[in-house]
């Protein structure tokens, strides 16, 4: 609303300034205004000498005539001043200047600040809203960077502690690898040993079963009568001795 | 059947030996029959097998028996087969034994073999014994076929081996 009202404002100025002004000339009138102003002006003083002339007198008017209308177009035909304007203009473009001039201080500056004024604040808040939000960014990018540090750090954390735990595994794997190895060893060791002594066992019992067999197969065979005989006399001779 | 019930059979026995006056004799020939029984598995079940007749039993043992015993000895068994204690022979045979040893004050002494000894080596062996154990013993014979050769003597609870069999064995033991 009042961006409208400032330009009908100068819009009225202007108008006013362009629309009132006249055709430059000397007099400030046109041109055949000022050949009849100036016609009648010179007749009014020329009149009783017209009369007088008679015949003689009719030449000799045609004559003035002709040198009046020289000096009258001598006058009106004179160009304006190019520097200093008619007084006219002077009063009707001082007027408008001040009208204008009123008008600007009135309305106009006032305006023009106001705009000046609100566009700055509009500026001021909008580098101040950039700079805040330059400000949240770099905190942002901070909070970032902080939480990749963060993330940098855990993650190097995982992996030291990935790599510890396989480590311990393969410690552990490798020792209880080494035990069973070592249980293995021992167990085959004992195995051996025990299948030896079956096997030595089993070899001695079958030695034994064979001369064993052989000495009862001997003994059977030389156990006659006689035999037996001094058998229970040696038993009754050992057991009265005893 | 209860051990008191085996000594007041194996006091029966004896006094039924006693009043015949060969108490020594009827103990002889009833262990001599209650080790037959205990080496034959076959003659002992059907002693004691009650469903066979007690007169099938008697004639059982009195066939058995014939003239190799006297008449009191195979009365007795005849009696203990027919009173249904033909499983129990050998218990009864062996209190006998006891009893009829200790009422002489003597122990009896079981001696396995496989030939029979001597009475001259009874003689000798109960001499011996006396001199190793210190008791006065009477002589009981086993037939025993497998202590191959040599005596085993048990009195009471001991045990004095001397038999090829426990040699053998103490060989086979050293490989």
């Amino acid at each position: 609303m009042k961006k409208r009202l400032f330009l009908a404002s100068v819009t009225g100025a202007l108008l006013l300034t362009f629309g009132m002004a006249g055709t430059a000339s000397a007099s400030g009138e046109t041109l055949e205004g000022c050949f009849l102003e100036e016609w009648l002006e010179e007749k009014g003083h020329l009149g009783g000498d017209h009369g007088e002339g008679g015949d003689h007198g009719g030449d000799h008017a045609a004559l003035h005539d002709e040198e009046l209308l020289a000096e009258i177009e001598k006058k009106c035909i004179e160009a304006p001043s190019p520097i200093i304007p008619e007084l006219n203009e002077v009063i009707w473009g001082g007027g408008a200047f001040l009208v204008l001039l009123a008008l600007m201080l009135w309305k106009g500056f006032p305006a023009v600040k106001k705009i000046m004024d609100e566009r700055s604040e509009k500026i001021a808040s909008d580098l101040d809203q950039a700079d805040q939000t330059k400000a949240d960014a770099q905190a942002v990018k901070a909070q970032y960077e902080a939480e990749l540090a963060d993330a940098k750090s855990e993650a190097s954390r995982i992996i030291e502690e990935a790599r510890q735990q396989a480590e311990t595994l393969r410690a552990d794997l490798q020792e209880r690898a080494e035990a069973d190895i070592a249980d293995m060893r021992t167990q085959a060791a004992l195995d051996f040993d025990a299948a030896r002594e079956r096997a030595m066992g089993d070899l001695q019992a079958e030695v034994s079963d064979i001369v064993v067999g052989a000495a009862e197969r001997v003994v059977e065979a030389n156990l006659d009568a006689e035999a037996q005989t001094r058998l229970i006399e040696n038993y009754i001779n050992q057991v009265g001795s005893e | 059947m209860s051990e008191d019930r085996i000594i007041k059979y194996a006091e029966a026995i004896l006094a039924v030996a006693s009043a015949e006056n060969n108490g020594a004799e009827v103990e002889d020939e009833l262990f001599r029959f209650a080790r037959a029984v205990e080496g034959s598995d076959e003659l002992r079940l059907t002693l004691s097998n009650a469903k066979i007749p007690a007169a099938r039993r008697q004639q059982i043992v009195e066939d058995l028996i014939g003239d190799q015993a006297t008449s009191a000895t195979t009365a007795l068994i005849s009696m203990l087969v027919a009173a249904g204690r033909g499983g129990d022979i050998q218990r009864i045979a062996d209190q006998v034994v006891e009893l009829g040893a200790a009422s002489r004050a003597k122990a009896v002494a079981e001696v396995y073999s496989v030939i029979e000894l001597t009475q001259d080596q009874q003689t000798r062996l109960a001499s011996s014994l006396k001199s190793a154990t210190g008791k006065d013993v009477e002589i009981k014979i086993i037939i025993d076929e497998t202590v191959m050769g040599g005596l085993l003597v048990q009195i009471e609870d001991e045990v004095i081996d001397g038999t090829v069999r426990t040699r053998l064995k103490q060989l086979r033991e050293a490989f």
